[in-house]
């Protein structure tokens, strides 16, 4: 039947028009299975205008075929979000002491917690009452303006009391803090150094500031006023300089030379001799991320490096070792002494320091639980001159070491039991310390989970694995 | 360290070492245990942090060489790898890895730590993944560990944020289909302030008790989830 009023597309589907319809009566249709418009008749003023021809094809386009739902398409699914909260929480509350420095003529112990990722000072003569829970701090620095997270190594200025401390894992820069910073204070400066950098000693007469750097074995060297993105002015790496993992750093300024702790991990650094310019490496380390991306070995082949020949390729494990270079070692150049071997009984040496008057070197031995003291001419297998150790002497993996010359004192931060504990300088056996400072109950076990980068679980056992 | 998985066909934990080597310990070392086995040397050069195993084929995923390496599970001393996924076309170096002994597959971070690359278990030499999931819409900064529950094909990734910041804006634990491709959000995620996350870095799974581990390397703790959607 023809449409007077409207047009039937040989494209369209038949559409139900709603509109003011009269059916004239008596009007009989012969059904065509389809809706048909049947009748018109006008009001006079049409309340809408009837609907042109539409293109159903367009009109359907996208739609799913019938009986189908709609289906997002893949980037534009909402991720189902799961809101909630842990079942269970293991987290350590108390400190895990890394690192300890002693500035007797102003009464300070400064101290750094890997844990709750804070630098604290004590007094001097801190002593934790038996009864007591703990010693709060006089002051702390920590928060999230601080640039401080997984710290390891901390250094007072004698002259200023300044602070820098040592980021290791998870932030690339060495924060300086003033005489005056608490809180979640802003560092009064900042030095970005390499990915994994540990330990800091200072050459207080040529202003020189030297760090260790673990994951690239090497040490770098900086003018102490060194700020912002400034480069080293010397780098020790390679085969031949014998850094496996290094950790601790000391310097001797009287012997002119420099000790440094391997744990005698090595993977596989270059052998020969690195250079690098160092209008590159501020370049380098200027870049986002860039810093994280250069805590490979291959440190220092960043653009504008050069490496010799004898690169050695697949890593090789050793024993932990006490390295003894002259002070301005450079490049790749071979240590003077090597205190190596299981006479030593090193074991992950931690920090260092050095007695220049009693030409000894005093090593915080985490893992073998002591303190070993060596003789600065000492070289090969050799035993240590004394150990303090023992279940009285309250070391627990003690990590932090520092000396105080002036009042002949043994300082050490025991990661093991949140304990700092002080000696005579000439302890030696299972001795108990002078004094004690607590940073948390004496009858709580400290978890010692620091930056935990990995997690396993074994079916057998039924626990939660976690490297450190 | 960055990783470590526990192989329960021979009750065996391995773990990547700091100096180019690849530790298998007996599962329940304890205390200065030396490894049972080492790979280690100039033919193997195993390198990297992290480490996936297949205790179905008997693998060790891990990387070296500019790209991902396989040795023997067995494997001891200076072996050289079965397999080496190396090649401008495979986008690598790469950081993080998981395997899927069921679908043989392998997933693994592409260079630069922002996409998750999917590659046929066997593959070898210079060949392309077989799917990339990459872009803004998967909210990937970086991934550190790498999970995969291949009984519905997922890659779950503990993403910890942008590298140098204290508390990133975004962190979460997030899980894709293998089969997902291109700039395409999570299935599904652990995020937001209820969970307490504040830089998530590792994740293993418990699919018995329908569990999920978390470390997280800002709290210096270790959470456990309830999580029964994530094993559907």
């Amino acid at each position: 039947m023809a449409d007077v009023t409207g047009r039937r597309s040989t494209k369209t589907r038949p559409l139900m028009v709603l509109a003011s319809i009269v059916v004239a009566a008596g009007a009989l249709l012969t059904p065509t299975g389809y809706a048909e418009l049947v009748s018109f008749q006008s009001f006079g003023n049409e309340m809408c205008p009837l609907p042109g021809p539409v293109d159903t094809d367009a009109f359907y386009a996208g739609a799913p075929a019938a009986g189908q739902a709609a289906a997002a398409r893949p980037e534009e699914r909402q991720p189902d979000q799961l809101n909630i909260k842990p079942a269970r929480y293991i987290k350590d509350p108390g400190p895990a002491w890394s690192a300890v420095a002693v500035n007797p003529e102003n009464n300070m112990v400064v101290l750094t917690d890997e844990n709750l990722h804070r630098i604290v000072e004590f007094g001097r003569l801190d002593n934790t009452p038996p009864g007591a829970q703990l010693t709060a701090p006089r002051r702390e620095i920590g928060g999230l303006d601080t640039m401080a997270e997984m710290l390891c190594g901390v250094y007072v200025d004698p002259k200023t009391l300044e602070i820098r401390v040592t980021n290791n894992d998870t932030q690339d820069w060495m924060p300086i803090f003033s005489r005056e910073a608490k809180g979640n204070a802003k560092p009064d400066k900042f030095l970005a150094t390499p990915h994994q950098s540990f330990g800091i000693a200072v050459d207080e007469i040529r202003e020189e500031m030297f760090l260790t750097v673990q994951g690239a074995s090497a040490v770098v060297v900086y003018r102490k006023a060194a700020s912002g993105f400034e480069a080293p002015i010397r780098i020790l790496q390679g085969t031949a300089t014998q850094l496996a993992d290094p950790h601790g750093i000391a310097v001797d300024v009287k012997h002119d030379l420099l000790v440094v702790a391997n744990h005698g991990h090595r993977s596989g650094t270059g052998g020969g001799p690195t250079v690098f310019d160092p209008k590159a490496w501020e370049e380098a380390f200027r870049r986002p991320n860039s810093l994280h991306q250069m805590q490979t070995r291959r440190l220092f082949d960043a653009p504008g490096a050069r490496r010799g020949d004898d690169d050695t390729e697949g890593g090789e494990e050793n024993l932990a070792s006490i390295t003894i270079f002259a002070r301005d070692a450079n490049s790749n150049a071979p240590p003077m002494r090597v205190i190596k071997g299981p006479r030593t009984q090193l074991n992950w040496p931690v920090n260092v320091a050095i007695h220049e008057e009693r030409d000894e070197i005093f090593v915080a031995n985490d893992a073998g639980e002591s303190i070993l003291v060596f003789k600065l001419s000492d070289n090969g297998d050799v035993s240590p001159t004394r150990v303090l150790s023992g279940p009285r002497s309250g070391l627990n993996n003690p990590t932090g070491l520092a000396l105080d010359r002036v009042n002949g004192e043994l300082w050490v931060a025991n990661m093991g039991n949140y304990n700092v504990t002080v000696y005579p300088i000439t302890a030696e056996g299972d001795v108990p310390p002078l004094r004690t400072i607590r940073g948390g109950p004496a009858d709580r076990v400290p978890l010692m989970i620091g930056n935990p980068g990995g997690v396993g679980y074994d079916t057998k056992r039924q626990q939660v694995l976690v490297p450190n | 360290m960055h990783d470590i998985r526990y192989n329960e066909v021979n009750d065996e934990i391995i773990v990547p070492g700091r100096s180019s080597s690849i530790l298998v310990f007996r599962g329940g070392a304890h205390g200065q245990e030396a490894p049972i086995r080492v790979i280690q040397g100039p033919d193997a050069q195993p390198g990297g942090s992290r480490l996936a195993i297949d205790t179905v084929h008997r693998e060790i995923f891990s990387f070296g060489r500019g790209g991902i390496q396989v040795f023997p599970l067995d494997g001891n001393g200076n072996v050289s790898p079965m397999r080496v996924i190396s090649g401008p076309d495979t986008q690598g170096p790469n950081s993080s890895i998981a395997v899927d002994p069921i679908n043989n597959l392998i997933a693994t971070v592409g260079r630069g730590g922002e996409s998750i690359l999917v590659f046929n278990r066997t593959d070898n030499g210079n060949v392309k993944p077989r799917n990339v999931i990459r872009g803004p819409r998967t909210e990937i900064d970086r991934i550190n560990q790498m999970q995969i529950y291949p009984e519905k094909k997922m890659v779950i990734i503990a993403m910890p944020g942008l590298q140098g910041l204290m508390e990133p804006p975004r962190t979460f634990v997030g899980a894709w289909s293998l089969d997902d491709n291109g700039d395409v959000p999570p299935r599904w995620k652990i995020e937001g302030a209820g969970t307490t996350i504040k830089k998530a870095f590792a994740v293993a799974l418990n699919p018995k008790d329908k569990e999920v581990y978390v470390t997280d390397m800002r709290l210096n703790g270790v959470l456990t989830f309830f999580a029964p959607k994530a094993f559907e």
